[in-house]
C-alpha cells in the first residue's frame, strides 16, 4: 500500500516504423524519421491536463526508432482487478471515463485504444485513463508497424479499417458491458473474436447477443433497465445511431448516486506539480531506461545477430532484423530515490514565501551547467518561480531579479515571455492573424526550414516545420516594414523550442525580442544598421581586447566576414540550442547592449589562435566555428557589459528614445562612426568615471593650451610630440608612461580629450597598438566639456623638473 | 489499423446576413471546407472576415456557425463512411476472411502478447552467456583456450602446407627425371599418365588435409561451446569462480615468444567535429596497411588486450567493421584463406556463410538485375548481368577470430573501372559506402575501416594526382555521409579508419594526411587562455 503511493508514474515503449530503403519526400530531402513525427505529434499531449486523464509527461526518442511514452499513473488497471466491481461502481467508473472521452473528443482527439489494461483505478475509486494518445502521436497508427488496439475492444468498422470518433463509444460499450457480465471471448484468439464482432452486424442487438453467446443472458436482463439501456446506446452497429459521449455522461449522471469524490490536495511532495516531481526524479538520478531494462520491456539483442546478409545498390536490404514485437505492458517508477533525495527539505521550503528573505543555496557559486543538474537547487529554484510566475505580471522586478541568477529550464518558456515582458490574450491576437494565405517569401521559408537547427528532433519533424513557417508568416505579417532575412528563422527557433505547444506565446515573444535587440535589422535597405552594429562591435572589441583588434586590423579581417550572422540572429545561427538558451538567458537580463561584449566574448576565446593566424586561417576558422565555452563568454560578456560605461556602446538605431541632454550625445555621423576606432564617452559618463576616480585622461593638445587650463587629474601629451611609428608607451615620456601604467593596473579607463576629433582618433588608434585596452574618446573634446562642466577644469601646477 | 486512404471531402459552408440598408435582402457567404479540417477553425473565420470585409460584429456568431458546421460535418463523414463499410460487410461485399486474416498476421507478428510464445533462440543464449563471461574474471582463460585452439588449427595449416610443399618437390622432381628421360625411355604418354597421378595425388593429400582440418574445428566448435556453457552455469551458482581449463587443451604457461615488432606503419590519427550547429566528435585514423590485413587472424600472441578487445565487443552494442573489395562472386574473396586460419567458434564458418549469401542474393539480385535492364532498354548497357551481384552490391559475413573487425562488408565493385581516374559522386562504389555507412549506423557499427583509394593495392596508374583526387572524392563523400546519418537516430560513427595501400610511400601520405584535415575540421588541441 505505501509503496503503491510511491508509483507516480509509468512508461511503455515501442517502436516507430521504418521507412523503407531510399526514399524521398516530395522536397528531395529523405524523409523524416518515424519517432521524430511521433515526437512532434505527442507534443501536444504533453500540454493535456484532465483530472480524469493521467498527464502524459515525457516522450523519449531512443536509438534506432524507439519511443517512450512516460505518464502518470494511479491505483491498478481494471484488468488487474480481480474482484467484480459492484453496479454502483460501475456506474462510476462509467462516468469517469465518459468524462475523459468528452473532453478527448472535444480536443479532437480519439483514443482508439480503450481497453481493460488502460482504464486505470485507485482505492479511492478515481479512475484515470493512461496513454490514452498512441492513436493520435502515431498518427492513426500510420507511423507504427504494429496494429493499435486489441481485437475485443475494436467496433466492427475499426475492424474494416474505418472508424472515427464514435468507435470510442463501441468500446466504452464493451467495457461497461465486461464490468457488469464479466471478461468476453476470454479464451479465443484474435481470429475468431474478430469474427465474432463482425457478425454482430447481423444481430438486431449487439449487447444482448453478446450476452447470450457468453451465457450471460439473464445477468444482463437482470441489470437496471437504465444501465443496460446506455451500454445499448453504444454497442449500435451503425457509428450515427451510437450516442456521444456528452450524452452517455448525462445518462450515467442521472443514475450515478456517488458523490463525486472529494480527495484532499496531497500536500509536501506529492502536492507538487507532477512534471516537476518527475524532473526532480530525473535530477535524483531516476532512470526511465534502466527501469523498462528491468522489466524486459527493453531486451538487448546483440546486434550482430541481426545482420542484414546483403545490401544490394539500391539500399535493398536482405535479411537481418525482424521487427520488435509490440510489448503492452508498462514499468512503473517509484518516487522513493527522490524523497530520500529530499527527506531533509522542512515541510516550510515547499511553500516558499515571496517577501520572505531567501537563504541563498550553497550551490548559486556553481557553473550554470552544474546548477541545472542540482535537485535541491533546482528543486526550491522551481518552487520559487513557480511562485513568482503565478503573480506575473505584477511580480516582473522579481521575476527579472532571480533570472539574474538563472533560470530553471523547467519554466525558461514562461520566464523568457516574463522577461519580454509578454501579456494580454495573445491566444486571441495570433489568431487573428492570416499565417496560411500564401505569400512570395514562402518559397524561401520552405527552403530555409528544413536546415534550420535540424539536429533538434522537435524542430525537424513535420509539426516542428509546420509551426515555424506559420510563426514566420505571421510575424512577416504583422512587421510589414521588414522583410524576410534569412536567419529570421534560426531567431524564431528557440522560441518555438521552448513554446512548442504554445505558438501565440513563441510568436508574441518573438514580436517582443525583435524591436528589443534587433530594432531595424530586418529592413529591407539594412545596410546603415549592420555596419553601424558591427562598427560598434569593433569598437567594442578594440576598447576590450586592443592586441587582437589591432591584430585583425591589420591582417584586415573585418567583422563583415564574421560577425553578420552572429548579430543577426543574436548567434541563434551560429551555436546549438542548449547553448543558445543560455545565452539568451543572460541577454533577456541584461538588455541590448550585451550581445556586443558577447562576440568580444567569442573573440577572446579564440585569442590565441586568431593572434597567430593570417587572413586565410581566420575565415576558415569561422567559416566553421570552434566549439566555445558558453558559460565562460556569458560570465566575461556581462562583466565587459556592467564595466562598461553606456554612452560607449550607445548606437543610434535602438528603440530607445533619442538623446536630447548635450550632457548624454556621443552621436557622431555614420562615416566618423566607422572611422573611428575607439568609442566615444559621453560628458556625462566621463562626469562619473571622474567622480569615482575610474579614468585617466590624456589631455593631447599643445602644451600651451593645458597650462592655461586643463581638466583636473589629467596628464598632457602634446600630440604634435608623439612617435605614431613606435608602440611603445615608453616613447611617451616618463611621466606619463608611469601615469598610465597605473592606470592599467587600477584598469581604469583611458580617456583622450583632446581639441579636435582627427588628433583624438590618431592618438587613441595609436593606444591601441601600444596594447592599451579601454581607450575611448572624449565626445566634443575640451571645449564641450568646459561649456557643461567648467568645475572639472584647474590650472596644473608645475611639476619639479619639468619646466 | 490505420483508416488508410481516407478521401477528404470538401463541404460548402453557407452563412448570410443582412445587408446594412435591408433586413430582407441578404448577403450569402459560400466558404468551400476539407473535411476533416486539420486547422484551426476560428483562424478560418478570422481570414474569411479579412477577405471578405464582414462586419465584426458577426464574429462571434461565424466562430460559432463554422465550428459546428465542421463538427457536424467530420462526424457525417466518419458515419457515411463507415455505414458504407457495414452495409458492404452485410451484403457480402467485402473480402471478410481476408481482412480478418490481415488483422490475424498483423496481431501474431506485430504484438507480443498475441505472438507465438517462443524463448531465445540457442544463439542468442550462447551470446548472452558469452557476454558475460568475457567480462568476468574468465576472460583471461577464455582467451588461452581461443589462442590454443588457433594454435593448433594454424599448426596442422602449417603441416600440410609442408606436407603439400614435400609432396610438390618429390612430383617435380619425379616429373623432371621423367622428362629428362623423354624420347630415350619414356614416352609422352607416360608423362601425360604421370601428370595425372601427381594431380590425382595433389587432390588427394589436400582433400585428406582438408577434411582433417574440418574435423577439428568441428571437435574445437563443439568442445568449446560446451565448455563455455558449462562455465557460465558454474559461473551463476558461484561469481568467484574461475572456469576451469577446457578439457580439451592442457596449455603450457605462455612462453613470451619472441615478439615481432610490428613493422612501422604510416598512420596517423584525428579528432574532428561534424556539424554546423551541433558538433558530433569523431575519431579519423589514416593508416597505410594492408587491408587484408586488418581482417587477419587474431593471432593472440600479441599483448592480452589486443586479443579481448574483439571478444569483449562481439556481443556488444561497439562493432566494428572492415570494407573489403570484393569480387561479384562471395566464394572467391580471400577471406576465405584468411579467416579459416582459426576456428569460427560463434558462428558459419566462412565458407558456409558465403555460400549461403551466394544463394539466398541470387533471386531478389537477379530480379532487380531484370528491372534494370528493362527500364534501361534504351540505354545500351553491356553489363555482365549473367551476374547476380553488380558493382555497388555489398555482402557481410560475421566474424569471432579476426584481429580488427566483427564484420566485413564486402563491396563488389568491377575493379578496371575502379582504375580509371575520373569516378564521379554517383558512382556505385561511393553509393554503397552511403548504404554501408547507414546500415553501420542501424547496427550499431561504431567502427568501421575503408580502403581510402577504393584499390587494395597501388599500380602504375596511380600516381600522386590520381590518388589525391580519389581520396578528396572518397572523403568529402565519406563526410557527407557521416553528417546526414548523424541526425538518424542509429548509433554513432566513432571511428573512422582510411586505409591506404601498404606500399604508400611518404610523400603521399603526407599529402592525404593534409587533405584530410583540410576537408574535416580538426578539433584543436585545447588551449588554455592566457589571463
Amino acid at each position: 500500500m505505501d509503496d503503491d503511493e510511491n508509483y507516480k508514474f509509468a512508461a511503455c515503449t515501442y517502436f516507430a516504423k521504418n521507412h523503407p530503403g531510399e526514399t524521398c519526400g516530395s522536397n528531395g530531402l529523405p524523409l523524416t524519421p518515424s519517432s521524430v513525427t511521433i515526437l512532434g505529434r505527442a507534443q501536444r499531449l504533453l500540454t493535456i491536463e484532465h483530472k480524469n486523464l493521467c498527464t502524459y509527461l515525457d516522450i523519449i526518442r531512443g536509438k534506432h526508432e524507439r519511443i517512450i511514452v512516460v505518464a502518470e499513473v494511479i491505483g491498478k488497471s481494471l484488468s488487474e482487478h480481480t474482484s467484480r466491481f459492484s453496479q454502483q461502481e460501475v456506474i462510476s467508473i462509467g462516468v469517469q471515463v465518459a468524462n475523459a472521452m468528452t473532453f478527448l473528443h472535444d480536443q479532437n482527439i480519439t483514443h482508439r485504444t480503450i481497453s481493460d489494461d488502460n482504464i486505470l483505478i485507485d482505492n479511492c475509486g478515481r479512475v484515470k485513463l493512461f496513454n490514452y494518445g498512441m492513436y493520435y502521436m502515431t498518427d492513426g497508427g500510420k507511423e507504427v508497424q504494429f496494429p493499435l488496439g486489441i481485437p475485443r475492444y475494436l467496433s466492427p468498422e475499426a475492424i474494416l479499417n474505418g472508424g472515427g470518433p464514435s468507435a470510442d463509444v463501441w468500446s466504452f460499450g464493451i467495457i461497461l458491458l465486461e464490468l457488469c457480465i464479466g471478461k468476453l471471448w476470454s479464451n479465443l484468439k484474435p481470429g475468431p473474436i474478430l469474427r465474432r464482432i463482425l457478425t454482430l452486424v447481423h444481430a438486431n442487438n449487439p449487447a444482448e447477443r453478446i450476452a447470450r453467446e457468453h451465457d450471460c443472458y439473464d445477468t444482463y436482463k437482470a441489470l437496471p433497465d437504465n444501465l443496460r439501456e446506455i451500454i445499448e446506446k453504444c454497442l449500435k452497429i451503425y457509428p450515427s445511431e451510437r450516442a456521444t459521449f456528452l450524452e452517455l455522461l448525462e445518462d450515467l449522471k442521472k443514475i450515478n448516486d456517488q458523490k463525486p469524490i472529494d480527495l484532499k490536495k496531497a500536500r509536501g511532495l506529492l502536492g507538487c506539480k507532477l512534471q516537476y516531481l518527475y524532473y526532480w526524479w530525473q535530477l535524483a538520478g531516476g532512470d526511465i531506461i534502466s527501469e523498462l531494462k528491468r522489466n524486459g520491456l527493453i531486451k538487448n539483442s546483440p546486434p550482430i545477430l541481426s545482420m542484414p546478409i546483403a545490401i544490394l545498390l539500391d539500399g535493398c536490404t536482405l535479411g537481418g532484423k525482424k521487427n520488435a514485437l509490440f510489448d503492452r505492458r508498462i514499468a512503473k517508477y517509484s518516487l522513493k530515490i527522490l524523497k530520500n533525495r529530499l527527506a531533509h527539505i522542512s515541510p516550510h521550503d515547499f511553500y516558499p514565501l515571496m517577501h520572505e528573505r531567501r537563504k541563498e543555496c550553497d550551490a548559486v557559486t556553481l557553473p550554470k551547467i552544474i546548477r541545472e543538474r542540482d535537485t535541491e537547487y533546482q528543486f526550491h529554484r522551481l518552487l520559487w518561480f513557480q511562485r513568482l510566475l503565478h503573480g506575473y505580471p505584477y511580480t516582473a522586478q522579481y521575476i527579472r531579479a532571480q533570472a539574474e541568477i538563472d533560470i530553471p529550464p523547467m519554466v525558461r518558456g514562461d520566464v523568457w515571455a516574463a522577461l519580454l515582458g509578454v501579456v494580454g490574450d495573445i491566444e486571441d491576437q495570433y489568431e487573428r492573424i492570416d499565417k496560411e494565405t500564401p505569400t512570395p517569401t514562402d518559397r524561401q521559408i520552405d527552403v530555409d526550414i528544413p536546415r534550420c537547427h535540424q539536429y533538434c528532433w522537435l524542430l525537424c519533424g513535420r509539426a516542428g516545420h509546420r509551426t515555424l513557417k506559420r510563426l514566420l508568416k505571421a510575424w512577416l505579417l504583422t512587421n510589414p516594414q521588414y522583410v524576410y532575412w534569412q536567419g529570421l528563422d534560426s531567431l524564431t527557433a528557440p522560441f518555438l523550442y521552448l513554446n512548442f505547444c504554445n505558438e501565440a506565446r513563441a510568436f508574441a515573444c518573438l514580436s517582443a525580442f525583435v524591436p528589443k535587440f534587433l530594432h531595424k535589422f530586418f529592413l529591407k535597405d539594412n545596410s546603415a544598421v549592420i555596419k553601424e552594429y558591427l562598427a560598434k562591435f569593433w569598437q567594442m572589441s578594440t576598447f576590450h581586447e586592443p592586441e587582437l583588434a589591432a591584430h585583425l586590423h591589420e591582417i584586415n579581417f573585418v567583422p563583415e566576414l564574421f560577425a553578420i550572422p552572429w548579430f543577426l540572429t543574436m548567434f541563434s545561427h551560429v551555436f546549438p540550442l542548449h547553448k543558445i538558451v543560455h545565452l539568451w538567458d543572460a541577454l533577456l537580463v541584461e538588455g541590448p547592449q550585451l550581445p556586443l561584449f558577447m562576440g568580444v566574448g567569442i573573440l577572446r576565446q579564440l585569442r590565441e589562435t586568431l593572434l597567430d593566424s593570417g587572413f586565410n586561417e581566420c575565415i576558415l576558422l569561422f567559416s566553421d566555428l570552434p566549439e566555445i565555452d558558453i558559460g565562460e563568454c556569458v560570465k566575461e560578456s556581462i562583466e565587459m557589459s556592467r564595466s562598461t560605461p553606456r554612452s560607449i556602446s550607445y548606437r543610434r538605431f535602438t528603440n530607445e528614445p533619442e538623446i536630447k541632454d548635450p550632457m548624454d550625445a556621443v552621436e557622431v555621423p555614420m562615416e566618423t562612426l566607422l572611422a573611428e576606432i575607439c568609442p566615444r564617452i559621453s560628458l556625462t559618463d566621463f562626469f562619473s568615471l571622474t567622480c569615482q576616480d575610474k579614468c585617466c585622461v590624456v589631455d593631447i593638445r599643445s602644451n600651451l593650451l593645458y597650462e592655461k587650463s586643463c581638466i583636473e587629474g589629467s596628464i598632457n601629451v602634446p600630440y604634435s610630440g608623439v612617435h605614431l611609428g613606435q608602440h611603445e608607451l615608453r616613447s611617451l615620456g616618463l611621466h606619463p608612461y608611469k601615469v598610465l601604467n597605473e592606470a592599467l593596473t587600477h584598469k581604469k579607463t583611458i580617456v583622450v580629450a583632446s581639441a579636435e576629433d582627427e588628433t583624438a582618433q590618431l592618438f587613441s588608434e595609436y593606444l591601441v597598438k601600444c596594447k592599451v585596452p579601454r581607450v575611448c574618446i572624449l565626445h566634443g573634446g575640451i571645449s564641450a566639456l568646459n561649456t557643461h562642466i567648467p568645475s572639472l577644469f584647474t590650472v596644473p601646477t608645475k611639476r619639479n623638473g619639468h619646466k | 489499423m490505420a483508416a488508410e486512404a481516407v478521401q477528404n471531402v470538401t463541404k460548402t459552408f453557407k452563412y448570410s446576413f443582412p445587408t446594412c440598408t435591408n433586413e430582407e435582402i441578404l448577403f450569402n457567404l459560400e466558404v468551400p471546407v476539407d473535411i476533416p479540417y486539420e486547422g484551426s477553425s476560428r483562424e478560418l473565420v478570422q481570414r474569411v472576415l479579412k477577405m471578405f470585409h464582414i462586419p465584426v460584429y458577426l464574429e462571434d456568431d461565424l466562430n460559432e456557425k463554422l465550428a459546428e458546421f465542421i463538427s457536424e460535418e467530420t462526424k457525417n463523414f466518419h458515419n457515411k463512411r463507415d455505414a458504407k463499410l457495414i452495409d458492404q460487410l452485410k451484403n457480402g461485399a467485402l473480402n471478410v476472411e481476408g481482412i480478418i486474416k490481415g488483422w490475424e498476421k498483423n496481431f501474431k507478428e506485430n504484438v507480443l502478447e498475441f505472438a507465438e510464445q517462443k524463448g531465445s533462440s540457442d544463439e542468442e543464449v550462447f551470446a548472452t552467456a558469452y557476454h558475460k563471461l568475457v567480462h568476468s574474471p574468465a576472460l583471461e582463460t577464455i582467451l588461452q583456450v581461443e589462442s590454443s585452439y588457433a594454435k593448433t588449427v594454424m599448426n596442422m595449416i602449417q603441416n600440410r602446407d609442408e606436407d603439400i610443399r614435400k609432396l610438390t618437390e618429390r612430383q617435380t622432381q619425379e616429373m623432371e627425371e621423367k622428362i629428362r628421360l623423354l624420347n630415350t625411355s619414356t614416352t609422352e604418354e607416360e608423362i601425360n599418365a604421370l601428370a595425372a597421378k601427381h594431380f590425382e595425388e595433389q587432390s588427394v593429400a589436400s582433400g585428406r588435409w582438408e577434411s582433417q582440418l574440418d574435423a577439428l574445428r568441428h571437435a574445437q566448435r563443439a568442445a568449446h561451446r560446451a565448455w563455455l556453457m558449462a562455465a557460465i552455469d558454474d559461473y551463476q551458482l558461484n561469481e568467484n569462480v574461475t572456469p576451469s581449463n577446457s578439457p580439451l587443451c592442457t596449455f603450457p604457461p605462455e612462453l613470451p615468444g619472441p615478439v615481432q615488432p610490428a613493422p612501422p606503419r604510416l598512420e596517423e590519427s584525428f579528432t574532428i567535429h561534424l556539424g554546423s550547429q551541433l558538433k558530433q566528435t569523431h575519431n579519423i585514423r589514416l593508416v597505410a596497411v594492408d587491408i587484408l590485413d586488418l581482417c587477419s587472424v587474431n593471432r593472440g600472441d600479441s599483448a592480452t588486450w589486443n586479443r579481448a578487445q574483439p571478444a569483449l565487443g562481439l556481443y556488444s552494442n561497439d562493432l566494428s567493421a572492415v570494407v573489403l573489395l570484393a569480387e561479384h562472386e562471395p566464394l572467391r574473396s580471400p577471406l576465405v584463406g584468411l579467416a579459416r586460419q582459426a576456428t569460427e567458434h560463434h558462428f558459419d564458418d566462412v565458407e558456409i556463410q558465403l555460400r549461403d549469401i551466394t544463394e539466398k542474393v541470387k533471386e531478389p539480385a537477379e530480379k532487380r538485375n531484370l528491372e534494370r535492364i528493362q527500364e534501361g532498354e534504351g540505354r545500351s548497357r553491356n553489363t555482365r548481368t549473367k551476374r547476380a551481384l553488380q558493382p555497388g552490391d555489398v555482402y557481410l559475413s560475421r566474424h569471432s577470430n579476426l584481429a580488427d573487425a566483427h564484420l566485413v562488408y564486402h563491396l563488389v565493385i568491377d575493379d578496371e573501372q575502379m582504375k580509371a581516374g575520373d569516378i564521379t559522386s554517383r558512382h556505385p562504389a561511393i553509393l554503397a559506402l552511403r548504404n554501408i555507412l547507414k546500415s553501420a549506423s542501424c547496427n550499431d557499427v561504431t567502427s568501421i575501416a575503408l580502403p581510402l583509394l577504393l584499390r587494395h593495392d597501388l599500380s602504375e596508374e596511380m600516381t600522386m594526382s590520381w590518388c589525391v583526387r580519389r581520396a578528396e572524392l572518397v572523403l568529402k563523400c565519406v563526410k557527407g555521409f557521416m553528417l546526414e546519418g548523424s541526425g538518424g537516430g542509429g548509433a554513432e560513427l566513432r571511428t573512422l579508419t582510411v586505409a591506404l595501400p601498404a606500399a604508400t610511400n611518404q610523400a603521399l601520405f603526407t599529402a592525404l594526411a593534409d587533405l584530410l584535415s583540410n576537408i574535416f575540421r580538426l578539433a584543436g588541441p585545447v588551449r588554455q587562455n592566457k589571463i
